[in-house]
């Protein structure tokens, strides 16, 4: 019997104290905001009538698990603000993959930057006030910057993008990028791709490889744009069938080899330099694993544009 | 006991405190929990709304849109058959219209119509999501493939299938790199194998390249030499290491230099035999052979005294030979004898204006120079000693006229300069005399 009371004593000391914290954080926390929703649920669907409180990411974060999703909300009610008291659908899954309407589908632009300059805009360079410009009016007029492997999602009829849906992509591998374009990326919060030829790394106006690495370990997308920037398409003047097919294996192959032993990147994309190819390259590319890859013919991409064609 | 009790009571109160205080989203935030399938607010929401909305939707043909309202319609009401009905009606006009939709792109992909086609197809995945056969057609069979599958035959070899697909046995190379096979490989009937499909343009020039080749070979048999050259040249322009192309150009080459240097135009042949590849048969020979022709040339041109036509060959095949020793001693040559024959005619100056224009190293031409200096020296002399002559023989005028022509050859001929001046004023006091 004293052994049962001493028992009984420890656990009034030790467990009850910590199941009384536990309970009292547990029922405090969440009815906060979220238990004042009148809502319907089920598998397809929820049916709110939204509060004071709600934001279109608020009720993303809470019925969707992803604050990025307000757009799903809006765009499926058709709306832009939310009013309090009003009657939503939520749907819990994409509700148009391929932003197919009646009279027409969704296209994704891609925007194709190379050279950066301090100063005045060029035929070869973007000036730091131009990219701010263009960056600012992306951001005011309700463009969602998305980042390749989203955009490939949507052309693989995978994910929903949000209507107006752009990806920003860098070509060469200028520092200039770096030193000029990077600043205001990260201001406005957006996300790109930059497409490097390794043989211009480490020169005098490239990236170097740190920089490279810096840009991957913040959240940009690092893929392939051959070795040398040679024209993929066209045999050289002094080149035989067989140089030509050699030198456009390596083209391909090795860059994605030492992006992979300098960076612990696997290349997946790859932009042809002049936005130039053919099927033979096309082929080596499926064969080296590559995903998909990117012209400059400048045309917005559909969900079923040929994924070795991507337009930019 | 009691002890205990208040321990408990201070620290239900503390957690109840921080509980309250702590921030939502570091502690138990349910907004990650999502939410869970309810209709305790059923009441709330009214099928009726829904089942308006999707009529409109209906109308409007966003029959995915309707289907998914009247399901919303459904489970707020979820005893209404007539929902039900509708669903299933609707349901029944989606496969119709995306059944029919689909025949309607398969139609005009079969005349080859594909912008029709893929806007068919557009059309069946807008009322139906999930329809495999439109997707499949948008996202593979509507995309020009870069490969072909061939199934491999009984009779077939892979040179057999190159000649087949690019009318050229040579491009088995690709059949072999993109199917992972060995060179002499012999698939097993069956096999499916992917053949890379060339760009009419890529295929083209490779194909004009190969029956160029063949041309070009029917035309050396025939000896029309200067049209395998033509040929030739049009493919190495495209493919300038193409080793045939290159060995029937410089056969053809190599004809028409021997063709030439028959017909004695050596130069012309020196020219052809340079455009092969270096060291081609005995090209070199040949061309040394040539040059010497043209050497014998300017040799006879010097012995003839045609010393400008001598040198201008004598510096053409400097043009063909940058290092011919003989022919810069041919216009050294030239430059000596042309010197002396001035010297002969006593035209010094125009002899030494001639040896300077040759090079100074050359022994002939220095040698040839003091010929004409020490010619000049005896000349002033001999005028001289003639002067002083007609100046014993009282004859002042003469003598005068002999040492300006002294002072002509040699401007520092004192003795000359002295007794003109002598002979003047002896001139002008018989003047006064008289």
């Amino acid at each position: 019997m004293p052994e049962t009371a001493s028992i009984k004593k420890k656990f009034i000391i030790n467990i009850l104290p910590i199941f009384f914290l536990l309970l009292s954080a547990c029922a405090i926390n969440g009815s906060i905001f979220r238990n004042k929703h009148q809502a319907f649920v089920s598998d397809d669907f929820v049916i709110v009538k939204t509060t004071a409180q709600d934001t279109f990411s608020s009720l993303a974060a809470y019925y969707l698990k992803d604050p990025t999703k307000g757009w799903q909300i809006a765009e499926f009610n058709r709306m832009t603000t939310l009013i309090p008291g009003q009657e939503l659908i939520i749907p819990l899954s994409p509700f148009n993959k391929a932003g197919l309407k009646a009279k027409g589908y969704q296209t994704v632009p891609i925007l194709v930057y190379h050279n950066f300059s301090k100063k005045k805009s060029d035929k070869t360079a973007v000036s730091q006030n131009d990219f701010e410009a263009q960056m600012k009016y992306l951001k005011q007029n309700g463009y969602h910057v998305v980042s390749m492997d989203q955009f490939l999602n949507f052309i693989d009829y995978k994910v929903q993008l949000p209507e107006k849906s752009i990806v920003i992509t860098f070509d060469d591998a200028w520092r200039s990028a770096f030193d000029v374009a990077l600043p205001i990326l990260i201001k406005y919060g957006f996300t790109a791709t930059f497409f490097i030829y390794t043989d211009f790394i480490g020169g005098g106006k490239a990236l170097t490889w740190k920089q490279i690495e810096t840009l991957s370990k913040i959240g940009f997308d690092i893929q392939c744009q051959t070795k040398t920037h040679r024209n993929l398409a066209v045999p050289k003047k002094n080149e035989s069938l067989k140089e030509y097919f050699k030198s456009i294996e390596m083209e391909i192959n090795y860059p994605k080899k030492l992006i992979k032993s300098k960076l612990n990147i696997d290349c997946k994309y790859l932009a042809y330099p002049y936005g130039e190819t053919n099927n033979l390259v096309i082929a080596l590319l499926k064969k080296y694993g590559y995903q998909a890859a990117f012209t400059i013919d400048r045309k917005p991409n559909t969900f079923f544009v040929d994924k070795y064609k991507i337009y930019r | 006991m009691k002890k205990s009790i208040n321990v408990i009571l201070i620290i239900v109160m503390l957690s109840l405190f921080f509980g309250w205080a702590r921030p939502v989203d570091t502690f138990g935030d349910d907004s990650h929990k999502g939410p869970e399938k309810t209709q305790k607010n059923k009441s709330v929401f009214h099928s009726s709304y829904y089942l308006k909305k999707a009529m409109t939707y209906k109308n409007k043909d966003e029959l995915q849109l309707a289907l998914f309202f009247l399901k919303i319609a459904a489970a707020l009401s979820p005893s209404d058959m007539e929902i039900d009905g509708k669903i299933t009606d609707l349901k029944m006009t989606i496969d119709r219209k995306s059944n029919n939709y689909l025949k309607k792109g398969e139609k005009f992909l079969n005349r080859n119509n594909i912008e029709e086609a893929r806007n068919q197809f557009l059309t069946v995945l807008r009322y139906d999501p999930d329809n495999k056969d439109a997707l499949e057609y948008l996202k593979n069979k509507l995309i020009p493939k870069e490969y072909i599958n061939y199934t491999f035959k009984q009779n077939d070899s892979l040179k057999s299938i190159s000649n087949k697909f690019y009318k050229d046995p040579e491009l088995v190379s690709l059949i072999v790199y993109f199917n992972n096979l060995k060179s002499d490989a012999k698939p097993k009937p069956g096999k499916i194998l992917k053949i890379p499909v060339l760009e009419k343009e890529f295929f083209q020039a490779i194909n004009d390249r190969r029956q160029d080749l063949i041309s070009a070979n029917k035309l050396l048999k025939e000896k029309r030499f200067q049209k395998v050259v033509v040929i030739t040249q049009k493919i190495l322009k495209n493919d300038p290491s193409n080793k045939e192309a290159i060995k029937l150009k410089d056969e053809a080459l190599y004809r028409i230099g021997i063709q030439l240097s028959r017909q004695g135009k050596y130069f012309e042949a020196i020219d052809t035999f340079k455009k092969t590849t270096p060291k081609y048969k005995d090209v070199d020979n040949l061309i040394q052979k040539a040059i010497q022709h043209e050497l014998l040339k300017a040799e006879t041109l010097l012995k003839e005294k045609k010393y400008e036509e001598s040198m201008n060959l004598a510096k053409k095949i400097l043009g063909h030979d940058k290092s011919n020793t003989a022919a810069k001693k041919l216009i050294s040559t030239s430059f000596c004898q042309q010197g002396r024959d001035l010297l002969i005619q006593k035209k010094y100056d125009e002899a030494l204006r001639v040896l300077d224009k040759a090079d100074p190293a050359e022994f002939c031409v220095e040698k040839t120079r003091i010929a004409v200096k020490n010619s000049i020296k005896q000349q002033a002399e001999a005028h001289y000693i003639q002067g002083v002559k007609y100046f014993l023989n009282e004859e002042l005028q003469l003598a005068i006229e002999e040492w300006e022509m002294t002072l002509k050859l040699n401007s520092k001929h004192d003795k000359a300069k002295k007794n003109i001046k002598n002979a003047r004023s002896l001139l002008e006091k018989l003047k006064k005399i008289k």
